[in-house]
């Protein structure tokens, strides 16, 4: 296992899909965004949740407040500040909740970030309600290609700081934190500060996604930024690739654009149906996932 | 509004959602309790059951009072099936480690998805409702309809029923058992294995049954289970693991804070009011549903 030349393949695989909008035309870019997309997200997850066994089932929260934000400031900040903003929104509300939800271990964590991420969802669309606005149109946004870059910087980054995270201090620290928590306490892991650290920076990412898709389409819905199904999809995505893996997050996104560009828009229960059968056939044989299954093996 | 908030209505209405969150989470506590499995595509069973009744009476005109004993015995056999195929393997390797429960987690969930879609596939999004005993009745100043007055007397019925089981009959004590001390029941002789079927079949017929209840009086959507499965959530940390009494009683205090909290704002209010005090409850007992063990250790 050696991280940085893990990083060194995603990065080049990451760097070559530049050169899709020279080659392809608008099909192929949209199916571009869509797989940084996930790119960004799945390893955004699996930088809290791989490493320290946190699964957070409600990621969608930082990116849906991304999109409001991003949303409600446009015409008003130039895209980069509320995009810089989008992120840094996400890292805000996950550095204010993070401390009393990370109190809550196992399961309970699991299904509490659930809870707060429709939580946030309702209220947003209460407040939306009550500001008289149930969707907004959102006009002049960018081309396509500056989205495409724009999201591909998202992936490349998002990747770097799952590496850097990885391979430093609180890495590790996390990774003991996953095996025996007490243990890692014990030791001498601040244990606290890791896991809020680790939360605030897979949060800010995501937000800034958030943000950067609000502006592919023409218009903003609370149901739509806060779907679930988001959440769902990057942990479906880190377990089949694998989520303790630096590879894991490209190989589970490639998996699935795929299969989401040939069903999304025709049949979209049958895509979910898929990806449902695809958890839990992964979780019962394959929990380490396809990197740990086909790389690990070998001599790690 | 002060004449709103008195009336017997409102008070009516409490206990029948609250009746029904009681039957819901009945069955969470019994397969949570047991196995320490936290069932989140619970509420898609009330969904199934829903659908099941609807069709039953659409198709072929039968009661929803009648069909819901072949409601109840299709569910437990399908939670049955899920145990020996899908969990048995699982918590029989529970030494490999502590991620067993975060894996039956995402198990559970994925079969959520697979449910949810599968009922959108095959039934359609549209949500789909039926007329049964929907003649209005008055007591005193109270006017209710039957199917209300018929779905709150059968949950009721239901959960003394699993009470009773759960205090008489051996199997229902051995259930206890095990969610009391599952190492001590397994050295006196319990058999570990026929509980924990007994506890997914129980607990997967139940929710059926809360589902056709549910839609005597309400619409069936695919997309309906997961508020039953938070609500349930919210009813057994309230009332405690394992202590089904305790779960009742919490079942009614929900019902009564999300029908007057409803009743006081707005309906656009019902998910933050459901979603908040869950979020609050877990906030204020990180332990989650362990939290009295400690205490008596």
């Amino acid at each position: 296992m050696s991280p940085a030349r893990d990083l060194m393949v995603v990065l080049a695989l990451l760097g070559a899909s530049a050169g899709v909008p020279f080659l392809g035309g608008d099909y192929w870019i949209g199916v571009g965004i869509t797989a940084f997309m996930w790119v960004a997200l799945t390893q955004s997850w699996s930088l809290l949740s791989g490493l320290s066994g946190y699964v957070s089932l409600g990621h969608v929260v930082f990116y849906g407040l991304g999109a409001y934000v991003v949303v409600a400031s446009w015409e008003v900040l130039p895209i980069a500040v509320s995009l810089a903003l989008a992120a840094g929104a996400a890292a805000v509300f996950a550095f204010a909740t993070g401390m009393p939800v990370l109190r809550v271990r196992g399961p309970y964590f699991v299904i509490l970030t659930f809870g707060v991420a429709e939580l946030v969802k309702f209220v947003v669309m209460a407040a939306e309600a009550a500001a008289g606005n149930a969707s907004r149109l959102i006009l002049g946004t960018p081309e396509i290609e500056t989205l495409f870059f724009l999201m591909l910087a998202l992936a490349a980054a998002a990747t770097v700081l799952a590496w850097g995270v990885r391979v430093s201090r609180l890495g590790h620290g996390l990774r003991a934190i996953r095996e025996d928590e007490e243990a890692a306490e014990t030791l001498g892991v601040p244990v606290a500060r890791y896991k809020l650290l680790a939360f605030v920076l897979s949060a800010c990412i995501p937000g800034a996604v958030g943000g950067a898709m609000a502006l592919r389409n023409t218009y903003f819905e609370p149901l739509q930024a806060f779907d679930p199904m988001i959440s769902f999809s990057m942990i479906a995505m880190a377990v089949i690739g694998g989520s303790d893996d630096l590879r894991g997050p490209v190989v589970g996104a490639a998996c699935f654009v795929f299969l989401s560009e040939m069903l999304w828009a025709n049949a979209p229960q049958l895509y979910m149906i898929i990806l449902g059968l695809l958890l839990v056939i992964f979780v019962l044989f394959v929990p380490e996932g396809l990197c740990g299954r086909l790389f690990r093996s070998r001599g790690a | 509004m002060i004449e709103t908030l008195a009336s017997g209505q409102l008070l009516f209405a409490a206990l029948a959602l609250g009746a029904t969150y009681a039957l819901v989470a009945l069955g969470l506590n019994l397969v949570y309790g047991t196995m320490r499995l936290l069932n989140v595509a619970h509420g898609d069973l009330v969904m199934l059951g829903g659908y099941l009744t609807y069709w039953a009476f659409a198709l072929g005109g039968i009661s929803p009072l009648v069909s819901l004993l072949g409601t109840a015995v299709a569910a437990a056999l399908l939670g049955a099936l899920a145990y020996r195929l899908l969990f048995r393997a699982m918590l029989g390797a529970r030494r490999t480690g502590p991620r067993v429960e975060a894996n039956s987690l995402l198990l559970f969930f994925g079969l959520s998805i697979i449910a949810q879609n599968l009922a959108a596939l095959v039934f359609s999004p549209t949500p789909r409702g039926y007329e049964y005993l929907s003649d209005v009745l008055h007591f005193g100043n109270v006017a209710l309809t039957g199917n209300r007055l018929a779905a709150l007397l059968v949950a009721a019925a239901l959960c003394l029923a699993v009470v009773l089981f759960l205090r008489w009959h051996t199997m229902g004590l051995a259930m206890r058992a095990l969610i009391e001390h599952r190492e001590a029941a397994a050295v006196v002789g319990v058999d570990i294995d026929r509980v924990q079927i007994a506890s997914f079949a129980v607990g997967f017929g139940t929710a059926a049954v809360a589902g056709a209840l549910v839609s005597m009086t309400e619409q069936v959507s695919p997309f309906m289970g997961f508020p039953f499965t938070v609500a349930a959530f919210v009813v057994i940390v309230m009332g405690g693991l394992g202590r089904l009494e305790g779960g009742i009683a919490a079942a009614f205090a929900l019902g009564l804070i999300e029908t007057y909290g409803v009743a006081l704002t707005s309906t656009n209010w019902r998910s933050i009011l459901l979603y908040g005090t869950f979020v609050a409850l877990l906030l204020a007992r990180p332990q989650g549903l362990f939290g009295r063990r400690a205490v008596m250790r």
